[in-house]
């Protein structure tokens, strides 16, 4: 990781440094997105509305990733865990025990915060790929509990999960504006980006502020860290709880949203996913998490659009080549190892370039 | 200059420091008087560095005591003595280097400052105000080092002798009543040595903080420092003004080997 600075530019107040959107340009390019936020589920099709909910939450999920790994610098793949740790949470609190709607989320994201703080310890001690393999036992610990514990997880057949997004009169699943009815997707549209929005804002805010400071400290020098007094312990475990909280959040809103969850969806691979968004997205940022979880969530579905017309694809592997999903996951694995080799620093650092290239133009320099 | 010896900001008594069979320090003591610049000198190995970790509780002597004022420090966390007012530099730079440096020294105020996980994800009120209130802090200190044309700057992009003057900003950071400097001046040409030497004099002058210093740079240790320690193998051979250091029989010995 190498140069990420801000661009040299005029203010007269430190407060104008802390500013979300600090120029005229990022200003419209905010507006921008909430306008895209408001009239793009009207426009897209079930099909395209299904993929962005699937990228909202996926989005989530990065962030809370990149708050461990991004900005603190543990790697984890255990990830996956605490993602179906709060669907199965989401089938627990609101199917059986009938909380309501913002009860039953929360609970669910507390539920994975709890399970990473007591995680979290074991990272104090382990760096690097040490930690990796210590998350990997607790993947392989997490999938076994998923797959057996059947009074609450349903075993392998799964679980089919009851928590409707509804507050009051409010049900995302049946918006309406005037006398036109949204459907379920379209309404799930909104609530995800909201939620990625409100969450996308709370992990930037802690990354600019005193607490995600010293997890950036710890990534860097952990014994300078130490040294200036930022405590290793309260900072290691508290990224865990963050991230795992944003993981539990992520796969409380897939259960509700799939209504259908087994051990399948939290396995290995899906943690290699979030590492893949946060790495093409760009390690140490939260816009690079979403830019990240979107790309890697629309390409298998364009690669499913364009399959047909590939020669050595097809739908099931029939007639020999490769299948659709086996063409995936080989595309994330060069993914991973392109974005590491020529653009460390992911989506977020072409993005830094493009904008300063425009803010310079038409002068090179 | 003559300095009336009132209660010592710290005092060292009796450090010995043993890793496995090897002693690297030999029953230590000295004392340092609040706003003295205090250096330590001699050869590699001779336990100079030891003493840092010792003072900033990375490493935890066997025998002896080392107090802050009245309150005993030996044994307590890095974290702890760093809150009770002890910062340093490091010899071969602790810096954040993906940071600002900015960044990098409102990180010196972070145990000054209140802000956890959950008031920081919601920002506006007091968090927003505790930023602003440390910003104006560092500010001051990026004027007195002179770093202004570098705030916005990650740290790996600088110079080395900039960087050097970072870490004493992050130290200085702190506000600490004592200042440790692991060899300041290490690498840096005649210009930039004598740029720091102004900078830790108008440190001491101007903040009033105690400093110790390790340095190799006997020109630079001698014209800076009030009192002067020398050692060699872990153990003190001398303590005195600058002269009377400078001729002691010992450290001429140490330094130059065995007269005839």
């Amino acid at each position: 990781m190498t140069a990420r600075w801000r661009n040299t530019r005029l203010t007269t107040e430190y407060a104008d440094d802390l500013k979300l959107f600090r120029s005229r340009l990022a200003q419209s390019g905010a507006a921008l997105l909430v306008l895209a936020w408001l009239v793009l589920p009207l426009l897209l099709g079930e099909y395209w509305s299904t993929i962005l909910v699937y990228a909202g939450i996926a989005s989530i999920g990065a962030i809370g990733l990149n708050l461990l790994t991004g900005y603190t610098g543990q790697v984890s793949m255990g990830h996956a865990v605490f993602y179906g740790i709060g669907a199965y949470s989401a089938a627990v609190f609101a199917g059986r025990w009938g909380l309501p709607f913002p009860l039953w989320l929360i609970a669910a994201a507390v539920a994975g915060g709890v399970v990473g703080g007591l995680v979290g310890p074991f990272a104090l001690r382990l760096r690097g790929s040490y930690l990796v393999i210590v998350s990997l036992g607790l993947l392989v610990l997490g999938t076994h509990v998923f797959e057996n514990w059947s009074s609450v997880t349903g075993g392998l057949t799964g679980t089919t999960v009851q928590a409707p997004v509804a507050l009051g009169p409010v049900d995302v699943g049946k918006l309406s504006i005037g006398s036109a009815r949204l459907s379920r997707n379209q309404g799930w549209v909104y609530f995800t980006w909201a939620m990625v929005a409100i969450l996308g804002l709370a992990a930037r805010n802690i990354a600019k502020s005193r607490p995600g400071r010293a997890l950036q400290a710890i990534r860097d020098r952990d014994l300078a860290a130490e040294v200036i007094g930022v405590s290793l312990v309260h900072y290691k475990v508290g990224a865990f709880v963050v991230s795992s909280g944003y993981a539990a959040c992520a796969g409380a809103m897939y259960a509700s949203y799939a209504r259908y969850v087994s051990p399948l969806d939290f396995s290995l691979l899906l943690s290699i996913q979030f590492i893949a968004m946060i790495v093409v997205g760009g390690i140490g940022t939260i816009h690079g998490s979403i830019l990240g979880a979107v790309l890697l969530t629309i390409l298998p579905r364009a690669i499913e659009a364009v399959s047909g017309s590939l020669p050595f694809v097809s739908a099931n592997g029939t007639g020999g080549g490769l299948t659709v999903q086996s063409l995936n996951q080989a595309l994330f694995g060069l993914l991973i190892i392109g974005f590491l080799l020529f653009e460390p620093l992911g989506l977020a650092e072409v993005w830094r370039r493009l904008s300063r290239y425009f803010k310079a133009w038409p002068f090179s320099y | 200059m003559e300095r009336v010896s009132s209660a010592p900001l710290l005092h060292v008594e009796h450090l010995t420091l043993r890793f496995g069979g090897v002693t690297a320090l030999t029953d230590v003591s000295f004392t340092v008087q609040p706003g003295e610049l205090f250096a330590i000198i001699g050869p590699n190995g001779a336990g100079k560095t030891s003493i840092f970790n010792c003072l900033n509780g990375v490493y935890r002597p066997q025998e002896g005591s080392i107090s802050l004022g009245t309150t005993r420090i030996t044994g307590r966390s890095p974290v702890a003595i760093a809150s009770l007012g002890i910062a340093r530099t490091f010899q071969n730079l602790a810096l954040f280097s993906n940071l600002t440096v900015l960044d990098n020294l409102m990180l010196g105020r972070h145990h000054r400052m209140r802000t956890s996980l959950l008031t920081g994800a919601l920002w506006w009120g007091p968090a927003k105000r505790e930023e602003l209130k440390e910003r104006r802090h560092c500010e001051d200190i990026i004027e007195l080092l002179e770093l202004e044309p570098y705030r916005f700057l990650p740290v790996a992009m600088l110079p080395y002798g900039v960087r050097k003057r970072v870490e004493v900003a992050r130290a200085l950071a702190m506000e600490p009543t004592l200042l440790l400097l692991d060899e300041p001046a290490a690498g840096m040409n005649l210009e930039e040595t004598e740029d720091m030497a102004r900078y830790i004099r108008e440190i001491n002058e101007e903040l009033q903080v105690a400093m110790l210093l390790v340095e190799h740079d006997m020109h630079f240790v001698m014209d800076l420092a009030h009192r002067v320690m020398a050692m060699d193998f872990g153990r003190v051979l001398a303590i005195g003004t600058p002269e009377e250091v400078r001729l002691h029989p010992a450290v001429i010995d140490a330094y130059l080997g065995v007269t005839a």
